[in-house]
């Protein structure tokens, strides 16, 4: 190997850094470490002139090994390798050390803030002489996708994709596409049909020769990687048929849009669901309004209707999300039964009022205006619906401890809807174990970041859409598909796809084939190949997470970029300047 | 629904309240005893009735107009006060008078004209049967000082007899109904000083500019204008007529009060009509029918008593006592209906502040005794 020739680059963040760490004290320290070339400092080393003065100096000082010791790799180690990259050096003979989070802004003192920094250098230094340089890999795309879950956001996905010129395998449980949409009637705030919105889709999804749609159907299994899936798609209906040949699929990407279901009203026992007739949830309500007529069991003109939200979201008891569309759900149904019966009073039950969306707040304005009497409650003390007397011209009393007035009062109802919330299917689990996909506490998918990919999840190649991810509406439904369409396309049209090199092997020759690491592995990435009787790690799968690496008992396994000697030679450093 | 009822003595926008509470941040009077606009709204948004008639709050607030400058709803909150106000005048009153009035412009203006032309027609036959219309005073007069005299003070008397009956209704309604803690009789006493003070100085309406920027204190010491010109002429009326409709000398004791209530008067009625023409204060965006009738009376009253006044002093006794017809012609509605209209709000508006302090101080009483017992009760 050549000799190492290191430069050394102090950022000072504007003054993030440079107000508690004495910058040009780190950058002569480091200037008299072994290897290192020179030592400069910047103002911001992530702006152009920034990166310019590293490509510059890895021309004019054949520098071939680089520390920028600034922010949280997570910001911009992308960053400085693409200037590694431009100035011909392989990207991974970098080392950052993080001297803004770990130091200046965690720190008061300047000059133990100086010292730590002097010694997080030190470990970086002493880290990236043993760097090597790796090449990353790439593989073929297959453009074939598959889609799970055929209501709206599948749907779209699915469109999306085969407009494109691309094949769709799009799975749905149900008899028919639509999901939970087609039991909705008008959809708020702009009382746009529902069925409207989903035919359209539903005739296209069926016209379009490119999406192959499976009903009744599941998805069985999965294997493979990103670009390389193979998909086991299996008929429901066909066990009883006898016709249970299962289709096998080849895909290169997988889109999860598998939806929510309503929370059980029976499980909260005040409301009486299930056992007061008039007690309906909101989906039995759109099943009166879509047949034309809003009324009691008896069969009477409500004169008072009651809708009660948050039923089973916003509580510790059951979910403590909130369910985002029933507020104005609730608002739309005021509407609706105001509209279909002028003479009727509506009392709007509720915790807190979330208008947050486009064209919600004045829509909550003209249920105001239209004299709808809104009572808030305290989150853990709900109404409680009795059965009225006979005396009372009404079928049922809600007793309410008013927030907003501090008074307890007694309102009537003839029918009271109770606003139902999203929960995860009861088959996410199953869904989840076969993309390989993790959920969280409450059963929804976890994306792979929250706010910057909302889409994608921790393995490469899923993508989730939707409400299965969490509870949302509409037109954030219809959003997340066509990102995750718009991600999936992007792949394909570059047709192959780069894997970063931070993977680990299997040295074959201290392999003892013991397959402890295969059930280890969180990404499903270590096959074992019977023939030579070692395990395998399938580059293009693994994440370089190390659990393999420190598992093994034979030490067979190497961590690229994250060997022993290079994270014992951080260390090293880490003390010595200690 | 009440709501709806409430609609027609002006509170047309208090649905549109989401209860942010910024009307009582804004509010120069709202405490932590009496917590208005906001809980006003939302007890008439719930429509509880009952509940209301027993608050004080809508006495307490003078329409600044704040908090609908400040309302990011357009709820109106100011004139939702002034509305349960109106109510409340119809809820204290138990003939239903005031209601009728209220909820119909048509039915108060066929009322004032019946009772006018009544009492026209009343004092045109008294007038004619014992005197000339050329005579005005002494021997012979179409409407001598003494009969005038015994006229006023009939109306006074039926007057006073609604006023005393409606303010012991509110007693009630406020003291007993709506008080559930015990109430000392001393209290009563301790504060009985608030009456006078609150009713001549209107301090309160003073105050409203206390959390503005630039001070405006002119609506206040033009309304305070219009009131001791208003109880002024009142008092001369019903006590001093026989000095001040005597002529020929002029008696400058009396006299002198009857000129300013006169400038009281006229400076304050101008200003509102123009207010309420111009509607450069939020508070008189609004104007109710009653409001109205109201200016326009009191304004024919004004013309009439002056012109009267001029055609006595001039010697032009016959057009004096045609005036002087018609100027009683709209006192005497004028003064029948105060007990059923905005203008209670002279006896209403102090008592209430005097019955707040008391309940305020009784209040006290009761959470000090609360908090000396051993227990603590959740």
């Amino acid at each position: 190997m050549k000799e190492s020739r290191t430069g050394v680059y102090v950022c000072m963040c504007g003054t993030n850094i440079a107000k508690i760490v004495d910058v040009e004290a780190v950058a002569a320290y480091a200037s008299a470490l072994p290897n290192v070339v020179l030592a400069r400092t910047y103002k911001y080393m992530c702006s152009n002139p920034g990166q310019e003065m590293i490509s510059q100096d890895i021309r004019d000082h054949q520098l071939n090994r680089i520390v920028v010791a600034a922010c949280s790799p997570n910001m911009h180690e992308r960053t400085f390798r693409a200037a590694l990259r431009s100035a011909g050096l392989n990207q991974y003979l970098f080392e950052m050390a993080n001297i803004r989070e770990q130091c200046s802004w965690v720190h008061s003192d300047p000059k133990e803030a100086t010292e730590k920094a002097k010694a997080l250098v030190h470990a970086a230094v002493s880290r990236v002489q043993l760097h090597e340089e790796l090449e990353s890999m790439s593989v073929d795309m297959c453009p074939n996708v598959l889609v799970i879950g055929g209501g709206i956001a599948g749907m779209t996905a699915a469109l999306e994709l085969a407009d494109a010129g691309n094949n769709v395998y799009l799975v749905e449980k149900a008899n028919h596409l639509g999901g939970n949409l087609a039991r909705v009637d008008l959809t708020a705030p702009y009382l746009y049909s529902a069925r409207d919105l989903l035919t359209e889709r539903i005739t296209r999804t069926f016209n379009n020769k490119k999406i192959h749609t499976y009903l009744q159907s599941r998805v069985s299994g999965l294997t493979g990687y990103i670009g390389n899936f193979r998909a086991t798609i299996e008929s429901l209906n066909g066990k009883e048929a006898g016709n249970n040949k299962p289709d096998e699929v080849e895909i290169g990407n997988v889109v999860v849009c598998t939806g929510y279901r309503e929370f059980d009203a029976s499980r909260i026992v005040h409301y009486g669901y299930g056992k007061l007739p008039n007690v309906i949830t909101s989906f039995e309500l759109e099943k009166m309004i879509r047949a034309g007529r809003i009324e009691t069991r008896e069969g009477k003109i409500p004169k008072y209707v009651a809708i009660i939200h948050c039923v089973g979201s916003r509580s510790q008891e059951f979910h403590s999300y909130c369910s985002r569309v029933c507020c104005m759900t609730a608002l739309k149904y005021a509407h609706e039964i105001k509209s279909a019966n002028p003479e009727s009073y509506i009392s709007d039950i509720y915790i807190d009022m979330h208008a947050f969306g486009k064209g919600h707040e004045d829509f909550y304005r003209k249920s105001s205006e239209a004299k709808t009497l809104f009572l808030m409650y305290e989150k853990g003390d709900r109404p409680v619906i009795h059965k009225a007397s006979p005396k009372d011209d009404c079928e049922m009393l809600i007793e309410v401890n008013e927030k907003l007035s501090g008074e307890v009062i007694e309102i009537p109802a003839d029918l009271v809807i109770l606003m139902v919330g999203m929960e995860a299917r009861e088959d996410s689990y199953e869904v989840a174990r076969i993309v390989n996909i993790s959920q969280d506490k409450e059963g929804w998918f976890i994306e792979s970041h929250p706010k910057l990919e909302p889409v994608a999840t921790t393995t490469d190649g899923i993508f989730i859409a939707g409400t299965c991810v969490a509870p949302k509406d509409i037109p954030d439904s219809v959003a997340q598909a066509r990102a995750a369409a718009a991600r999936i396309l992007a792949r394909i049209a570059k047709e192959r796809i780069e894997v970063d090199a931070l993977y680990s092997e299997v040295n074959e020759n201290l392999c003892s084939g013991c397959r402890l690491c295969n059930q280890l592995c969180p990404y499903s990435a270590i096959e074992f190949i019977e023939e030579k009787k070692h395990s395998h790690i399938i580059s293009a799968l693994c994440k370089g997470c190390g659990v393999c690496v420190a598992a093994c008992p034979s030490a067979a396994i190497k961590g690229r970029h994250f060997t022993d000697q290079q994270v014992l030679a951080q260390l090293d450093g880490l003390f010595v300047a200690g | 629904m009440f709501i709806d009822e409430l609609d027609r003595f002006g509170a047309e926008d208090v649905q549109l309240c989401y209860q942010c509470g910024d009307c009582s941040t804004v509010c120069p009077h709202a405490d932590e005893v009496y917590k208005f606009p906001r809980k006003s709204m939302r007890l008439l948004q719930m429509g509880l009735e009952q509940k209301l008639e027993t608050t004080l709050e809508p006495w307490l607030c003078y329409y600044c107009g704040q908090c609908s400058e400040q309302c990011p709803r357009d709820a109106d909150p100011g004139e939702t006060m002034m509305s349960l106000r109106r109510w409340l005048i119809s809820r204290y009153d138990f003939t239903g008078i005031s209601r009728m009035f209220f909820k119909s412009r048509i039915t108060e203006v066929l009322a004032i004209i019946a009772v006018a032309l009544l009492t026209g027609a009343f004092l045109i036959y008294y007038g004619l049967s014992g005197g000339s219309i050329s005579i005005y005073d002494g021997e012979g007069a179409f409407l001598p000082s003494t009969f005038i005299h015994r006229f006023d003070l009939t109306i006074g008397a039926i007057l006073l007899v609604f006023l005393v009956l409606n303010a012991i209704h509110m007693w009630y309604l406020v003291m007993i109904k709506g008080t559930p803690f015990n109430v000392p009789w001393w209290l009563y006493l301790k504060e009985l000083y608030q009456l006078p003070w609150h009713f001549f100085t209107q301090k309160r309406y003073a105050d409203c500019e206390k959390k503005r920027e630039h001070k405006v204190y002119m609506p206040w010491l033009l309304h305070l204008g219009l009131m001791l010109g208003y109880v002024t002429m009142l008092l001369l009326v019903m006590v001093f007529i026989e000095q001040l409709q005597a002529g020929p000398a002029i008696l400058w004791r009396v006299h002198i009060f009857g000129y300013l209530a006169s400038v009281g008067l006229i400076a304050g009625t101008i200003y509102f009509i123009r207010s309420r023409f111009k509607k450069h204060y939020i508070q008189y965006k609004k104007s109710h029918g009653t409001d109205w009738v109201f200016v326009t009376l009191l304004f024919i009253i004004v013309v009439t008593g002056i012109a009267q006044h001029v055609f006595h002093r001039t010697g032009l006794y016959e057009p004096a006592n045609i005036t002087y017809v018609i100027h009683l012609m709209s006192v005497v509605p004028w003064l029948l209906r105060m007990p059923f209209s905005k203008w209670a709000h002279l006896i209403y508006r102090p008592l209430a502040m005097y019955f707040s302090a008391v309940r305020r101080e009784a209040l006290m009483r009761q959470v000090s005794i609360l908090n000396s017992y051993p227990v603590v009760v959740k």
